[in-house]
């Protein structure tokens, strides 16, 4: 396309540079905070930071529900995309129009409506008294329940897109002909559609994982200081306490698990075929 | 000649704007209800010093941080913080001792407000008092230890240790429960121990009026401040008198060292202090006066923290003593009650 190398580098110079003086600069002078304590080099801040139990619940718990999310969007969204997929075409828009309103509106929005509907006098709790399952409204608000629910609904959509993208590229009668040979229908799934519409469970796999372990509202409203996270731990850590060394030790696990994430998904995805 | 006359009258003018634009003034206040000191200190102010004031704004953290890294060159000339941020500043040597002789409403103010950290290090400008706000139609409150009762179990909300109310409430739970020393060891491990009925640990007063009021949370100790969220609704909430009093505190006016700029900085805090600021402050159910000469109508006055007889009756944590003890606590509780 370009004569040369060179006018490609020049018309992508604007871009690295904006990307290296105003991302990677800061995030580096953020991440480096973490290797300093009293102005020299040291890990001293890691093992210290580690030490603590606080620190390790609260690294294994944002583990733990970004897999749990990821695992319960890649399923519920497997369905529903697959049922998307083989909508006709005329309805096909409108339900995926469905599934991306809700990332149109503000997760503060969306994540306060949690707490209306998992209050005590909510709909949930409703339901539940209503049934006979308990005689008294159950406590959701301000539990790892809630914090999982609220990143599920605020990251599923990216899921079911992905995955309604990469079934795009599945032939149309690969199922059919599964079918015909005698497969059931979790052999279609393991042997046909898992295979070829592995990028799309990387990609949102990827994204919904790091969306989990990144959000800060949903865990900071839902879960509160009772369900705290990486994120909100960070949060506190710079503006409660002004403790610069460990922001830049919880940034740095965050990037190093996003990273990994994707790795691993892919690693998986590679596995599996 | 009329141009010459016009040209001299416009470079005169010009001048004086340019005067007037030197002389400035930044203060660091809280970010709360900016519009409305707008129009009862700032823009008044304004009008009197033939002067520009520029208002930087944050959360207690940010604007300490800022006065900090700007030690050796301070862009901040004067700043509003509570009395141990003041303290912890004051330490750091980032503070000059005040000369009270020019601030001529001193005088006025109410003692625990005249140099509060020594040194006169600083000095009060507003006063809040702490307790519990509670619902009357379903529990009774007569104790700080009743946060802790089996019959709230499940419906009480307490401050996290991290904001303003949280080692206020640890205070006073010590002080009901018999444990002594500012260590609040034991205070910690109790709530620790029942930290699964605890509803959550606020950290805004906005967070806890909605909890309040979607009747997820029946008790919890709150600023006076914030009292006007719970006292507006139509649920019946009440503002307890525990057997052991209110607790509180005081937030203070400091200067910067070094600032070059403090005869203006002693005219706004000055101004800020009189009797007509303080009362249109007040009136505005902004803050609380710490002018014993205010006077205010009893409805004003009941969103407030008023009057000597309360102000002296609040039981005030030190603000060494929240210095000293602040990372003792936060890691307590990090241990015992988040777990």
């Amino acid at each position: 396309m370009f004569q040369n190398r060179l006018e490609g580098l020049v018309l992508a110079l604007p871009a690295v540079l904006f990307t290296a003086t105003l991302f990677l600069l800061p995030v580096l002078v953020l991440l480096s905070e973490g290797f300093k304590v009293d102005d020299t080099w040291s890990l001293q801040g890691y093992a210290d930071f580690i030490s603590k139990p606080l620190n390790q619940m609260v690294f294994f718990r944002t583990l733990k529900l970004g897999f749990l999310v990821a695992g319960v969007s890649a399923v519920i969204g497997y369905a529903t995309a697959f049922s998307i997929f083989h909508l006709p075409p005329k309805h096909r828009g409108r339900i995926f129009g469905l599934v991306v309103l809700p990332l149109m509106i503000s997760p503060v929005a969306r994540t306060y409506a949690w707490i209306v509907i998992l209050g005590r006098t909510g709909i949930v709790n409703d339901a539940i008294v209503g049934l006979g399952l308990s005689d008294t409204p159950i406590r959701l608000l301000f539990t790892e329940t809630a914090v999982f629910l609220g990143l599920l609904q605020l990251f599923m959509p990216l899921m079911i897109i992905s995955l309604i993208s990469a079934m795009e590229n599945l032939p149309n009668d690969a199922v059919a002909a599964a079918r015909v040979l005698g497969a059931n229908w979790l052999q279609v799934f393991l042997k046909v559609i898992l295979p070829l519409t592995k990028e799309g469970l990387v990609i949102g796999g990827t994204l919904v994982f790091t969306g989990s372990l990144t959000a800060y509202i949903t865990p900071a409203i839902l879960g509160g200081a009772k369900v705290l996270m990486l994120e909100t731990l960070l949060y506190q850590r710079v503006n409660v306490a002004n403790d610069f060394v460990s922001a830049g030790i919880i940034a740095t696990i965050l990037i190093t698990m996003s990273f990994g994430s994707n790795l691993l998904f892919k690693r998986i995805a590679t596995a599996r075929t | 000649m009329k141009y010459l006359i016009f040209a001299v009258i416009g470079a005169i003018l010009t001048v004086q704007s340019a005067v007037a634009a030197d002389k400035k003034l930044t203060i660091s206040v809280y970010s709360f209800a900016q519009d409305a000191y707008k129009k009862t200190l700032y823009d008044p102010f304004e009008e009197i010093c033939d002067c520009e004031l520029v208002i930087e704004t944050g959360n207690s953290v940010e604007r300490m941080a800022k006065i900090e890294a700007n030690a050796a060159n301070p862009v901040i000339d004067m700043a509003v913080i509570s009395s141990h941020d003041a303290l912890a500043l004051a330490r750091k040597g980032l503070l000059q001792n005040l000369d009270v002789s020019k601030l001529s409403n001193y005088n006025d103010l109410y003692e625990a407000a005249k140099n509060p950290l020594g040194e006169n290090w600083a000095v009060g400008y507003t006063f809040y008092a702490s307790s519990i706000v509670y619902r009357s139609d379903l529990v009774q409150i007569n104790s700080w230890k009743d946060l802790l009762s089996p019959e709230l179990a499940g419906r009480v909300a307490l401050p996290n240790i991290t904001g303003t109310q949280g080692p206020l409430t640890l205070f006073m739970l010590s002080k009901a429960l018999g444990h002594q020393g500012y260590g609040f060891e034991e205070t910690i491990d109790n709530i620790g121990a029942q930290a699964d009925d605890i509803v959550t640990f606020y950290v805004r007063s906005s967070q806890l009026a909605q909890l309040m009021n979607q009747e997820e949370v029946i008790a919890a100790p709150v600023g006076r401040f914030a009292w006007s969220r719970f006292s507006n609704s139509p649920l019946p909430f009440v503002w307890a008198n525990p057997k052991e009093g209110q607790t509180g505190g005081m937030n203070v006016m400091i200067m910067t060292k070094g600032n070059g700029n403090e005869e203006l900085a002693y005219q706004f805090m000055d101004y800020w202090l009189s009797v007509e600021s303080q009362t249109r402050i007040a009136n505005a159910k902004i803050d609380s006066p710490a002018n014993k000469k205010v006077k205010v109508s009893d409805e004003v006055a009941e969103g407030l923290t008023y009057g000597a007889e309360l102000i002296d009756s609040l039981n005030i944590i030190s603000p060494a003593d929240i210095i000293d003890n602040r990372e003792g606590w936060v890691e307590r509780w990090n241990t015992k009650v988040i777990k």
